[in-house]
């Protein structure tokens, strides 16, 4: 049982690390809709560098430092050229999507390292995923650079007239974004599931942005989305473990998925939206024109 | 950036001529094409030999044209399938679970009436094909529909929408044709049945008659754009939601409706691919490989600016690239999924040229009053 909640949880840091980038880059104004390209990305990179060096920590680096990269094409795009978000996402996780199948197939098999060591079965990254949601909690809502941060998001205009750099701390944001996006994929290819093969997320990076929008922005929603989440998709792996026997497996693996689209429609009520729309960046996928 | 006495900004294009458009995309796929070269360099053979490997294969080779134009007219209806949606300012990127949906339902006819077998067909082959087809587009319509209906109704993201529901297909066909399911062949081999010879789609000069399907929609859509009310109101839509809505254009139905369309041709996409092509006729274990081979769709509707005839040449070089890519892979021996890269470079390209089409790089000399140096001595006294 034990193994299955570590399991899970491990899981859901897949999710949570994505997502923090993600809410950290929504919070500042800037949506990114290629998080799972980001992810995919940082996944194969840290695959790669850690096959050929064998090491771990450089393999996390790789990761983190192409996912902070390809955040910084995202700004350059969508803050610097005030391009339309989207494409610039789409494009993203498509280039992705084609370019890791290629670059990665020659390395499609295990790892071949030994497991990153774990605390009574619990992945270390766990503990990380919740210690750096309370740190984005406490610099989003308690510092400066916080208050910075969500008023380039909400009203880039009033923020930079108040000395606000919105330019710079948008691009701050998106490369952090890109960074912990890089870092969940790392995760997943070093850690959760060491093995490459094609197209290995198969929606996990669009399940993650989802859920920033489940959490209304708020970093400990978002802790507890990802864990439900984690939960959800690990029993789907193993329905036999609750239902045994009911169902072909092939089905239960639509269920997070199926799940994802109801709670996506409650969110979108105006009964919710009434609370909702007070946490939306108002200003997000809006570009922001100085002048 | 400054430079000199000159500075270098980047500034918007007003109103592009169209010529500029058709340049824009031309050099968008040549720059792709260009970078593609990195990819043939890790396979130790000439380049000129590589490139001539994938076009001669895709274009001159018998069978190698025959796949090119079967792959085009995929290609065709998963790209009208992102075209239609995308005038309306919408993202349909489901396009691969409209593709199952649609290759589901097709079989589901001769599953259900029995027809499998070829022995005892219920009805007449030509109605049971047409039956085939229309079961297709309706189910894709369904699948799209519901991604509209709730982007109409409740704003939803059509994006997470559509790509959730692309998962959820894509786990359902497994379980129909794997592991004893529905629609498992007799063999076992984690295929669906194979359609009895009477209910292949027909041929017309040794190619399926979807191909003039595709090819009257091409002429069908950009009239529908260009000439109907029902096109400007989409394309109203598209550019502003909050204008077109003062202007009496109703959001909900037209959000539905796009998505019905794109939905249903998608499908048509999967019942070609599944039902029509010859040497195919059942749903393949790697029914993934087609169903994501169908995110080319996007980029050739991008890189054609919503212009469905425009798309044509687009889509038939990229099939004619993921076929002969895929030969030259093995005949090269280069990494798996030089098609896919080749997806990936043309989309980058794609984002760039979109920048390039506008905005436009100025150089400004700038004005001489603005270079003036402050006096470096202080005036006297």
């Amino acid at each position: 049982m034990w193994e299955l909640v570590a399991r899970s949880l491990e899981a859901s840091t897949i999710f949570l690390f994505a997502a923090l980038g993600e809410l950290i880059d929504q919070r500042s104004g800037v949506l990114n809709v290629g998080l799972e390209g980001l992810m995919l990305f940082g996944g194969t990179a840290a695959f790669i560098t850690a096959q050929t060096t064998g090491s771990h920590a450089l393999g996390f680096l790789a990761g983190l430092a192409l996912g902070g990269l390809l955040g910084l094409g995202h700004g350059f795009f969508s803050i610097t050229l005030r391009g339309d978000q989207v494409v610039s996402g789409m494009g993203l996780w498509i280039l992705s999507f084609g370019l890791t199948t290629y670059l990665g197939s020659p390395y499609t098999g295990p790892l071949g390292l030994g497991r990153i060591p774990s605390l009574w079965g619990l992945s270390p990254f766990f503990p990380l995923g919740v210690a750096l949601v309370a740190i984005t909690w406490l610099l989003l809502f308690r510092t400066g650079l916080g208050l910075a941060i969500r008023s380039a998001g909400e009203n880039p205009a009033a923020a930079e007239a108040s000395g606000i750099p919105v330019t710079s701390i948008r691009f701050l944001c998106v490369t952090l974004g890109g960074m912990l996006a890089g870092l969940s994929g790392a995760t997943y290819t070093l850690s959760y599931n060491p093995v490459w093969n094609y197209n290995f997320l198969m929606g996990w990076g669009f399940v993650s942005l989802a859920l920033v929008f489940f959490s209304m922005w708020n970093p400990w929603i978002l802790l507890a989305g990802a864990s439900l989440f984690g939960i959800m998709w690990q029993l789907s792996l193993s329905p036999e473990l609750i239902l045994p026997g009911v169902l072909s497996r092939y089905v239960w693996r639509t269920v997070p998925f199926a799940i994802t689209i109801p709670i996506l429609c409650i969110i979108s009520t105006p009964w919710f939206r009434t609370r909702w729309g007070l946490a939306k960046p108002e200003a997000l996928g809006r570009p922001y024109a100085k002048g | 950036m400054r430079l000199g006495r000159y500075e270098l900004t980047l500034e918007p294009r007003p109103a592009p001529p169209a010529i500029f458009t058709a340049l824009t995309a031309v050099v968008a796929i040549l720059l792709a094409l260009a970078l593609s070269s990195f990819l043939f360099l890790s396979s130790h053979t000439r380049l000129i030999d590589a490139y001539r490997a994938v076009f001669s294969y895709a274009f001159f080779n018998p069978h190698g044209v025959l796949a090119t134009v079967h792959r085009s007219i995929y290609l065709l209806f998963c790209t009208y399938a992102f075209l239609v949606p995308f005038r309306a300012g919408l993202w349909n990127i489901g396009l691969p679970g409209q593709v199952y949906a649609g290759g589901l339902a097709a079989f589901a006819v001769p599953f259900v009436l029995r027809a499998h077998d070829p022995q005892t067909l219920p009805l007449p082959p030509g109605l049971l094909i047409v039956l085939m087809i229309a079961a297709a587009a309706a189910a894709g319509a369904a699948t799209g529909g519901f991604a509209g209906v709730l982007r109409a109704k409740l704003q939803v993201n059509e994006i997470l929408v559509t790509m959730m529901l692309n998962s959820i297909l894509f786990w359902l066909v497994a379980y129909m044709i794997k592991e004893g399911g529905p629609f498992m062949s007799a063999t076992g081999e984690g295929e669906s049945f194979g359609l009895p010879s009477s209910l292949h789609a027909p041929l017309l000069l040794g190619v399926p008659v979807t191909a003039a399907l595709a090819l009257g929609v091409a002429v069908l859509l950009d009239l529908l754009f260009a000439k109907t009310a029902l096109g400007y109101r989409i394309r109203a839509f598209g550019e502003n939601p909050a204008a077109a809505r003062y202007g009496g254009i109703i959001p909900v139905a037209l959000s539905l409706l796009v998505f019905l369309l794109g939905g249903a041709f998608a499908a048509l996409a999967g019942y070609h691919y599944f039902a029509a092509v010859p040497g195919v006729y059942k749903i393949p274990g790697n029914y993934g490989y087609y169903g994501d081979l169908g995110f080319y769709g996007i980029i050739a509707a991008l890189i054609a600016r919503g212009s469905s005839l425009g798309a044509v040449p687009i889509v038939v070089l990229f099939a004619g690239l993921s076929v002969g890519a895929r030969f030259a892979q093995g005949e090269l021996r280069l990494p798996f999924g030089v098609d896919y890269a080749l997806l990936g470079l043309l989309m980058m390209t794609f984002v760039a040229s979109h920048v390039l089409y506008h905005f436009r790089f100025a150089w400004r000399r700038i004005p001489s009053e603005a270079l003036q140096s402050v006096p470096t001595e202080l005036p006297e006294g």
